[in-house]
């Protein structure tokens, strides 16, 4: 059976349809939950309050799009709903995170030069690593955080984030380079720690 | 004398991504030939991706399938009644 005919079944009370939708695309929708929330436990909550909405909106559902297309944008206004709520701090402007920015170090001596690390895996385990990233992720500010993971991790073109996020393109920019500079700013900090502590 | 560091960290991500027009590009590379600390930025703005991007997203766990197959029957029969035997 094809997608139409499953979402026109499912329109009519068919749950048997309704849940061969839902399975064609739980792994993408848990994916994205599970990136955009950096924990098991809410991204349980996303795909779980997903799925219901989609219940309760299923009428309106008018195969202008994929069903799949449907549901990720549900998915992402959950998110954005669970996470909006909750206290943030904004992170640093794009020129605070420049050599010679203020971003906390000391860059005001001569001479002064990044911290540079090209092999991260000789510095850190693999799954020590794993833990920081996630962690340093689900710490970005909602709105750098899920334009940073659709961009990069979801691999969705800026176009189509921007149209996601409903935020103009060059916005939608700013907010992957902030997200990106955040992120590389804190690993670079761990990662010398890490260094230093190998040397002495 | 070409910009300043700063003013090309605007463009340092459409330059990772391989989406900056050729002229701004031999630019950057140009810049990134004689300044040390953004040839660091740039190498390390690409390893920040290519680390967040390492982890294999999990497949969903049977428990949570489990639950959701219960819960959304419940919904759906609050919504359209039970099945008719
Ligand atoms: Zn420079």
């Amino acid at each position: 059976m094809n997608e139409k005919e499953l979402v026109k079944k499912a329109q009519a009370g068919d749950f048997e349809a309704f849940t061969d939708l839902i399975n064609a695309h739980k792994s993408t929708i848990y994916g994205l939950a599970r990136r955009l929330a950096g924990n098991q436990e809410d991204a349980e909550d996303i795909v779980q309050d997903t799925f219901l909405k989609a219940i309760d909106k299923i009428d309106q559902f008018r195969l202008e799009s994929s069903f799949g297309t449907w549901l990720y944008t549900i998915a992402l206004n959950q998110a954005r709903g669970m996470f909006s709520r909750r206290q943030q701090t904004d992170i640093r402007t794009i020129e605070e995170y420049l050599p010679g920015g203020q971003s906390g170090h000391d860059h005001s001596g001569d001479g002064y030069q990044l911290f540079d690390w090209q092999n991260p895996e000789s510095l850190l385990e693999n799954s020590q690593l794993r833990e920081i990233i996630d962690r340093l992720i689900s710490e970005l500010p909602y709105k750098y955080r899920e334009a940073f993971v659709l961009r990069y991790l979801e691999e969705l073109p800026v176009k189509e984030v921007a149209r996601q996020i409903n935020e103009s393109e060059a916005a939608t920019k700013s907010r992957i380079l902030r997200a990106r500079l955040a992120l590389r700013d804190q690993l670079s900090d761990i990662f010398e720690a890490e260094h230093g502590q190998k040397m002495s | 004398m070409g910009k300043k560091c700063p003013e090309y960290v605007s463009e340092l991500n459409d330059y990772l991504d391989g989406t900056l027009d050729e002229g701004l590009c031999s630019e950057i590379e140009k810049h990134l030939g004689t300044c040390a600390n953004c040839r660091i930025m740039v190498d390390t703005m690409r390893m920040t991706v290519t680390l967040c991007r390492d982890g294999k997203p999990e497949p969903m766990p049977d428990a949570l399938s489990a639950r959701l197959n219960g819960l959304l029957k419940t919904r759906w029969e609050q919504k359209f009644g039970k099945p008719q035997p």
